[in-house]
């Protein structure tokens, strides 16, 4: 018998629903093993049954749920509780479902002002009223699927990689165990590191200095020539069997979308370490808490203290 | 706060030291041989060196109980492994500014050279760093 597969989309792009497609080849055989029974960006499936008959939102049972996007209203809150109630396993897919992902910047401020910034002060906006009418109320700041609820699996990545979801599904649809790396995008990383930064920090469209076509190991460092890469304080895992992580591999730095190593770890200050330690000036980074958080702000990033 | 408070008892900091095993600690073992007095509110750790006090550590400190970290290692110039003391200085620069993004005051975290024949000297730093964060009063994360 196949397994039920529930997906539900909450703060987010939807390119993490383009991942699952973009799986390719493997998700022929992957189909034929699971039957999808509730999937808002594939099929016309009412949360309150087809003519909204229900009083309740209602998902379908299913033995594997996904759950893509952060939590940023009630809606999202009592959805992600349902699926939690509906589905055997609870997968978190993507950064925004593991660590709140690009939505929660917005943790930098509150809700209250985050909707006076968009709705009144913005100047390509007309000053209106804050949105009030038949949309579920904004929760206090965005969360993390596993603040809410419990979380089976997390498959981190802005937008995950097509081999770990496919692995993921596979590995969980054929009782195997799935373990995400330990290790920072640094240690999987090839370049020439000496510990020591060549230059000031600059402004990434200014180009790394590297040979097209010459192998990566023969790079030096994009953090020592200056640039700011995020891979100290990020899980590798995103070069898949390929191992070199994504970025590195198209000359660019490490953005940190596969977030921290371990839920206790703060990126800002493992950056601001790493970047220190090696000479570059710590002063000249315009928004630490901002840029080194930039996937993983839910229960990381928070308006500033008011003194 | 309230006035009934009956005997208002003094409040002693938490103050960690995180001293180089070449100069600090050994700076702060004369001060120790030599009787020189100073706060007992402070807690040394050694440490091998000043350059691998990571800024987790003094921010982990400063959020789990520590009123105070002065992490100290050898004069510029000095240090046992060349240039470690100096690498603890660009990320002293870095471990300050992120204390405003906890919002812990900067006076709370204090880098500092003692050399291992600086014993009165370590002394007379310990008791003026307690007394700023004495005049300070309690972490922001004690409540």
């Amino acid at each position: 018998m196949a397994a039920r597969l529930a997906e539900e989309w909450f703060a987010i792009c939807g390119g993490c629903e383009v991942t699952i497609l973009d799986i390719g080849e493997p998700l022929l055989d992957l189909l034929e093993k699971v039957q999808i029974v509730h999937m808002p960006v594939l099929m016309d499936h009412k949360l309150y049954g087809q003519t909204g008959e229900k009083a309740e939102m209602e998902i379908p049972e299913a033995e594997v749920g996904l759950i893509s996007g952060g939590i940023r209203s009630d809606e999202h809150k009592l959805l992600a509780q349902e699926m939690r109630r509906k589905c055997k396993t609870l997968i978190a897919l993507g950064s925004c479902a593991c660590h709140g992902g690009i939505p929660a910047l917005a943790n930098l401020y509150s809700t209250q002002e985050m909707l006076t910034k968009v709705y009144r002060e913005s100047v390509t906006t007309d000053k209106n009223g804050f949105p009030h009418e038949e949309i579920p109320a904004l929760t206090d700041r965005v969360y993390a699927i596993s603040e809410v609820v419990k979380v089976d699996m997390s498959l981190p990545g802005c937008p995950t990689t097509p081999e770990m979801v496919g692995g993921a599904l596979t590995a969980l649809l054929e009782g195997r165990p799935f373990t995400l790396s330990t290790k920072s995008v640094c240690d999987e990383c090839p370049t020439i590191r000496e510990k020591k930064a060549t230059s000031t920090l600059k402004r990434r469209l200014e180009g790394p200095t590297f040979t097209p076509g010459a192998p990566l190991n023969q790079m030096r460092c994009l953090m020592e020539q200056g640039f700011l890469c995020n891979g100290p304080a990020t899980r590798s895992g995103c070069g898949g069997s390929e191992g070199t992580p994504r970025c590195i591999r198209a000359y660019m730095p490490c953005e940190g979308c596969f977030g921290p190593i371990s839920e206790k770890a703060n990126p800002m200050v493992d950056m601001m370490g790493a970047l220190s330690t090696i000479g570059l000036d710590p002063k000249q980074i315009p928004d630490r808490a901002a840029t080194f958080n930039r996937f993983s702000g839910a229960g990381r990033l928070r308006p500033a203290p008011k003194r | 706060m309230s006035m009934d408070l009956a005997v208002e008892q003094e409040f002693e900091p938490v103050i960690l030291a995180l001293a180089c095993n070449w100069c600090s600690y050994a700076g702060a073992d004369l001060a120790g041989i030599s009787r020189c007095q100073y706060p007992a509110n402070v807690r040394i750790i050694r440490v091998m060196c000043s350059g691998m006090v990571h800024p987790n550590l003094v921010i982990e400190a400063l959020t789990k109980g520590a009123d105070g970290v002065v992490m100290c290692g050898c004069h510029p110039g000095d240090c046992h492994y060349q240039e470690g003391n100096l690498k603890a200085e660009r990320r002293a620069e870095a471990i300050t500014l992120m204390l405003g993004d906890f919002g812990i005051e900067e006076e709370r975290f204090k880098l500092a050279w003692v050399s291992a024949s600086e014993g009165p000297q370590f002394a007379k730093l310990m008791t003026e760093f307690t007394e700023q964060i004495k005049r300070l009063g309690p972490s922001p994360y004690k409540s």
